[in-house]
Formats: structure tokens, C-alpha cells, sequence
């Protein structure tokens, strides 16, 4: 049996009084990617960000073996990534920077491999494209987790102004990360990505419509009924 | 050049500036008999190099706490906040003042830890243009305040005027200056650990949380020691415009944008910045200095407007 990663029970956040995420619960196991998918505003960003510990939620939590809500930013980070779907930087770091910022420079050097950006290292992020600043991004965030087992990553649109063949390479990053023992919880609008995903969660207006494997999830009737097609 | 080498050739000039510094003064050109000028010229040299470093260092942690370029001491209310401390010290208690070295200080750090509170409390989280329009609203008010209160108090109208121009550096000698002097040092050693967090905080809060900074208490400790740095600088050399924002600005363009170099290249072309325009005031016109804060508004305004036209070719 494989070892649970992530455990959320009847996880809810209030922003501003209004409930955006309303008792949601999710379990990840090691080796497993899960796409969280929905259309805009069911509360896709909010569960990654409460996963992740960086909103105040309420309910039962548990990632890579601690509450995130409990434990110090250093330590979650320790074993779990977070990219968000738009990432943006104030300053103009050239792309190699950014491994020294993250703490490790040889491991984000393979991710700029990995992701196709081995050219660009000298570049400055002003002078990338959005897909390539994207990426580069993504590759911060999985060269944080030096190890993966047992580790979580969190990506917010991960796709989101990435090229084709940018888009595919990403995907088989978040494979080979879960296959290396590591748990992904991807967001995502593009749902021949989550088909292709081992479980896959779709929401609407905050709560959980339904979960499990995409032939049981991503019916035409759960379909029609949450994107209204 | 790389940043390392940039940092030890920037520490190289320092200290033949400061050995010129030195040499510059009404006396005459030249360090004097078995050094005398230079000593008596040491407390203001010592002063303006603490100070500038201070200033240096403040401008580039607010611009990294704010992940905002344009953020600056001096024109975020900081600095401003600092010298209305001293006003209403010296308004209210003249005669405490002067009782003990930490009392200045004391009221200065408070002024300029109100100033950072409310500047944080009013201008953070929205645009780029609200942080400005707040602290130049804290910076106009903490300047009337510190006029209003030098008009009404006779004693220290003079002194309260020269320190709104950035003309204390003359009234340096080792018994006034030693605490702020110690005060600017350790407040640049103590944010330059912080570079990692503004390096992170680039991205955002949730990206700097995500990667491990404790984002509430990198900004206290960042908004506290930068209060602390205009506090002890604006206790040697009064208020002065341009060096936290221009310092910065330099330094990016010489090491890149990490803080890891941009912090100490902020402080020692602060340092290096003030240092010049003191003894360039004192040197030029010997008999009648010009403050160091005109110098740096002289040199300082047409520098600033050279790199904002570079920054958009």
C-alpha cells in the first residue's frame, strides 16, 4: 500500500467573509499526480494555497507529514513546492540567478535542462518570453525539492502560456517527479492533461463535485453539469 | 567585473576617499603636523562614512521589502519621521537632549518607527504608486511638523533648520556621534543577512512563503532596522535626499540585481557617495562649506535622471 502525502478533511477558507473553498477533502498517495480542475472561480488557486499553507484555512490537514498551517515556512518548504499560475519577479534576475536564489544551483541547472531553457541562462527574465519566464519559474519550484520521496509539489496552471512542446515537457517533469516517490496537485483547464492524471478532482463554486479516476470524474454528465456544455 | 571583485575594488576607493576626506578641510590641504587635522577632521569624515553606509543600506532593504525601486527612505517619510522625532525631543525637553548620548537616537528611532508603521500599515499591498503617494504624504506632514515645531522654539530653531538641510556633520565630534556612528554599523551588518528573503520576496509573498521565508518577519525586521539606520544617519548628518535611492540604483547596475551584493554595494556606494559630496562642499568653499545633503541633491538629481534614461534603452 502506498504512503498517504497528502490527507485534507472538510477544508474551508473565508476571504473577506466569503466562503471560496467550502469543506473540500483530498488524499494523495506517493507516485500519484492529481489534477484539480473546475471552471474560473470554483476555488482551483484557494486549494493549492491552503495545501500549501499559505492562507488561513479550517479542517484537518496534513502534507509531507506535517500541518503546513502549523509548522515554520522554512521547514514546509523543505518538503513541498508551490508555483503560482502567474508568477512575477521585481527584479531583473538573469535565469542562472535563480537556482542561487532557491538554494541550490546545481539542481535548478538539470530543471533548466529538463525544461528546455539551457540556452536562456544568461538571459534576464524581462527579456523571456511569458512561456519561458513560466518555465523557468517551474523550474525553481521543482529544484527546491532536492528530494523528492515523500515530497509535494503544487502547481497553479502549470501549462498556462507555455508552448506546446513546453507543455509536454512539463508534464513529463510531474510524471518522473511522482515516480520518484513524490506527490503533484496540479491545477489545470486542460483536460487532456487531467485524463492522463491518476486521480482527478473537479470543482465548482468551492466545494468538491466529484473525485477519483477520470473515467469516473470526467463523465460527459459531471461535465455538462459543472461547465454548463 | 564580478560582484566580489566589485565589492573589494569598492572598498579599495572607499578608503582613498576617506584618506582624501581627510586631507580636505579649512585648515588647509594636508593631513597637518603628525596628523592633527586629520584628527580633528575625523569625526566628521568617520560620521559621513557611517552615515552614508546606513543610508546606502536602508534605501536598498525598503526597495527590496517593498519590491519596489522607487521606494527610498528619504522620500518614503522615513527619514523625515526621524528628524520630527528629534524635533519634538528638543520641542518638548531641550535640556534632556543632551543628558545622555542615547537620548537623540532614542527619539529619532521613534520618529522613524512611526513613520515605517504607518507607511506599511497605509501604503503596502496595493500599487506600486499608493506606497509612494503615502510616504510622500507622511514625508510632507513629518516635515511641517518638524518646521512648525523649530518656529516655535528658539533655542533650536538653527539647529532644527540645519538638520532639515542636512548640515550636521560639522557639529561631529566623537562625544556626540560615537552611538549613531555604532548605531549606522550595526544596522547595515544586521540587514545584510537578509538578503535571501528580498531575493525571494521578488516574487511575491506567496512565492517567498512558499520557498521558505517567514515573510512577517523578514518585513519587521527589515522595517525596524531600516528605522534604525535613518534614525542613527539622520542623527549625524541631518536629512539628505537621493543616496538611499540612488545607491541602490548604482549598485544594481555594477553587481546585478542579487542582494547578496546589492546590500553591501548599496552601503559602500552610500558611503562613498556622501563622503564626496561632504568633502567636496568643505573642499570647494572652505571658508563657508556647503552641506553634504546640497551636494548630493547638486550631483545626485542629474546621476538619478542619467540612469532612469538608461533603464529604458
Amino acid at each position: 500500500m502506498s504512503e498517504t502525502i497528502i490527507e485534507a478533511v472538510a477544508l474551508a477558507v473565508e476571504l473577506g467573509g466569503r466562503r471560496i473553498l467550502d469543506g473540500v477533502s483530498l488524499r494523495a498517495e506517493a507516485h500519484q499526480v492529481i489534477a484539480v480542475v473546475g471552471p474560473n472561480g470554483a476555488g482551483k488557486t484557494t486549494l493549492l494555497r491552503a495545501l500549501a499553507g499559505l492562507v488561513a484555512s479550517t479542517g484537518e490537514l496534513r502534507v509531507a507529514g506535517q500541518d503546513p498551517r502549523l509548522g515554520s515556512a522554512e521547514a514546509n518548504a523543505r518538503r513541498r513546492a508551490y508555483c503560482a499560475q502567474k508568477p512575477a519577479c521585481a527584479w531583473d534576475y538573469r535565469v542562472r540567478d535563480l537556482g542561487g536564489i532557491v538554494g541550490s544551483p546545481e539542481a535548478f541547472a538539470e530543471r533548466l535542462t529538463q525544461f528546455g531553457l539551457n540556452d536562456l541562462a544568461d538571459r534576464r527574465l524581462t527579456r523571456l518570453s511569458g512561456g519561458e519566464q513560466k518555465a523557468a519559474h517551474l523550474a525553481m519550484a521543482f529544484a527546491s525539492l532536492v528530494e523528492p520521496f515523500g515530497a509535494v509539489l503544487l502547481l497553479d496552471e502549470p501549462a498556462d502560456s507555455l508552448d506546446v512542446a513546453r507543455q509536454a515537457l512539463a508534464a513529463d517533469a510531474i510524471r518522473r517527479f511522482a515516480q520518484a516517490g513524490g506527490a503533484a496537485v496540479v491545477a489545470t483547464h486542460d483536460l487532456g492533461f487531467a485524463r492522463s492524471c491518476d486521480v482527478v478532482i473537479v470543482m465548482a463554486e468551492g466545494r468538491l463535485i466529484a473525485a477519483g479516476a477520470p473515467s469516473v470524474t470526467l463523465t460527459p454528465d459531471v461535465i455538462a453539469s459543472t461547465w454548463g456544455a | 567585473m564580478t560582484p566580489a571583485r566589485a565589492t573589494l575594488a569598492g572598498l579599495a576607493g572607499l578608503a582613498a576617499l576617506v584618506a582624501l576626506a581627510l586631507s580636505v578641510g579649512a585648515q588647509g590641504f594636508g593631513w597637518g603636523d603628525g596628523g592633527a587635522w586629520a584628527l580633528l577632521r575625523a569625526p566628521r569624515v568617520l560620521a559621513a562614512l557611517a552615515s552614508g553606509l546606513a543610508l546606502g543600506v536602508g534605501g536598498a532593504a525598503q526597495q527590496g521589502v517593498f519590491r519596489n525601486p522607487l521606494a527610498d527612505p528619504g522620500l518614503t517619510g522615513v527619514f523625515g519621521g526621524a528628524l520630527f522625532g528629534i524635533a519634538i525631543l528638543l520641542g518638548c525637553a531641550p535640556e534632556a537632549a543632551w543628558r545622555h548620548a542615547w537620548v537623540m537616537p532614542a527619539a529619532a528611532f521613534a520618529g522613524a518607527l512611526g513613520t515605517s508603521a504607518l507607511l506599511v500599515l497605509w501604503g503596502r499591498g496595493g500599487s506600486s504608486a499608493r506606497l509612494l503617494l503615502t510616504g510622500l504624504g507622511l514625508n510632507a506632514f513629518t516635515a511641517a511638523g518638524t518646521l512648525v515645531i523649530a518656529s516655535r522654539s528658539g533655542e533650536s530653531r538653527e539647529l532644527l533648520t540645519n538638520g532639515a538641510f542636512g548640515d550636521w556633520l560639522g557639529m561631529a565630534t566623537f562625544e556626540l556621534a560615537w552611538l549613531p556612528i555604532l548605531l549606522c554599523l550595526a544596522s547595515t551588518l544586521l540587514l545584510l543577512p537578509l538578503a535571501r528573503a528580498f531575493d525571494l520576496l521578488a516574487f511575491g509573498e506567496d512565492a517567498a512563503r512558499g520557498f521558505g521565508v517567514d515573510v512577517g518577519r523578514a518585513r519587521r525586521d527589515a522595517v525596524m532596522l531600516t528605522a534604525l539606520a535613518a534614525a542613527a544617519a539622520t542623527c549625524l548628518v541631518g536629512q539628505v535626499a537621493f543616496i538611499g535611492l540612488l545607491a541602490p540604483h548604482l549598485a544594481r547596475k555594477i553587481v546585478g540585481p542579487r542582494h547578496r551584493w546589492v546590500l553591501p554595494a548599496s552601503a559602500l556606494l552610500g558611503a562613498a557617495l556622501l563622503l564626496v559630496a561632504d568633502t567636496l562642499g568643505r573642499g570647494l568653499w572652505p571658508q563657508a562649506p556647503l552641506s553634504a545633503a546640497a551636494v548630493t541633491a547638486v550631483l545626485g538629481a542629474p546621476l538619478f535622471i542619467w540612469i532612469a534614461r538608461g533603464s529604458h534603452e
